[in-house]
């Protein structure tokens, strides 16, 4: 489901990020590739009625429950396509999902020299790079649904 | 895993028995009571229960579980079923939009709250149960009889509603059990 794209380099280049650049309403997000699970089909999510901010459902998958974080409501869109993707992140306190966009997600390799801090507060970033105009966040996964950002 | 209504009266639980669940669905989610603290169930057609029922002549005030959750409002039905729950002094009566059965699975089964709920939820819920390809949120029975304790506790004053209520099936016993 993944394909790769621009400047790829070897693994283990200790000056580069690996990571995969995914939608949420149209907005373009990244998340480290180490920090990834797995991705898949979107399934139907199950409301779990509690006060988490933007943490409001669990997904099963067999036997195993995952919360879902509402990136979508984190960022005041709406999910696009009939088909959205189930992104799969290792989170610290267990793994949890993000519904994204059905736009495949692409796998990118950035040089560190191109990773500037992110200037927007809308997601916690560990950073972010420049596409065009576009100013792309790698997400901190590790920050997702732990407060304030 | 299987749900089954329970018709029989057996022997009073253990530390080491298997966990029972009564599995209702309430404003469309699935919800999971523990069945030791399970009074009855109370069965009733064509009658909205207006006001907290009375069984045995002691009274089991109204909770209103879906308002206090936040889950969609149930729409008027030709049947209505009422759990009634104890834990320890206090009693109440929550209405649900079905009774599914009594689901015998073991500790482990219970999955927890991922750690990902952060917010007072994690006092509403025991846990989690893989049920009918869904997931069934165990209550915090003492949750959801909290706000009658804060409240003073129940009244034992019979109300006119007595003669409409019946109990249903096996899990009238006092204490049921699996």
């Amino acid at each position: 489901m993944l394909r790769t794209t621009g400047n790829s380099r070897h693994h283990g280049m200790p000056r580069s990020w690996h990571v995969m650049v995914f939608s949420v309403g149209g907005r373009r997000l990244a998340v480290k590739t180490l920090e990834v699970g797995d991705i898949g089909q979107w399934g139907e999510s199950i409301p779990v009625p509690g006060r988490t901010p933007f943490v409001t459902a669990v997904i099963r998958r067999n036997q195993t429950v995952l919360p879902v974080f509402d990136l979508a409501a984190v960022l005041c869109r709406t999910i696009q396509g009939n088909s959205p993707l189930c992104l799969r992140v290792k989170h610290a306190l267990g793994d949890m999902v993000i519904c994204i966009d059905e736009k495949i997600p692409v796998l990118q390799t950035l040089d560190h020299s191109v990773i500037q801090a992110y200037r927007g507060t809308d997601v916690p970033a560990e950073g972010s790079y420049a596409n065009g105009e576009e100013e792309i966040p790698i997400l901190s996964v590790s920050r997702l649904g732990m407060g304030s950002w | 895993m299987s749900v089954s209504a329970k018709k029989e009266e057996r022997a009073a639980p253990t530390s080491t028995s298997p966990p029972c669940f009564l599995i209702t669905t309430i404003g469309g989610r699935y919800l999971a009571f523990e069945a030791q603290l399970i009074q009855g169930v109370l069965a009733n057609e064509g009658v909205e229960f207006l006001q907290s029922p009375v069984v045995q002549g002691v009274l089991y005030r109204a909770m209103n579980l879906a308002g206090r959750l936040q889950l969609p409002a149930e729409r008027l039905r030709e049947r209505i079923d009422v759990v009634l729950l104890a834990h320890e002094q206090s009693r109440c009566s929550v209405q649900v939009q079905k009774v599914h059965g009594i689901l015998e699975i073991q500790r482990s089964q219970v999955l927890p709250l991922p750690a990902q709920f952060r917010g007072p939820e994690r006092r509403w819920y025991r846990g989690l149960i893989l049920f009918n390809c869904s997931v069934a949120l165990v209550l915090n029975t003492s949750w959801v009889i909290e706000e009658q304790i804060e409240g003073g506790g129940a009244s034992v004053e019979p109300l006119a509603g007595e003669s409409i209520v019946a109990l249903q099936g096996a899990i009238q016993s006092k204490s049921p059990t699996c």
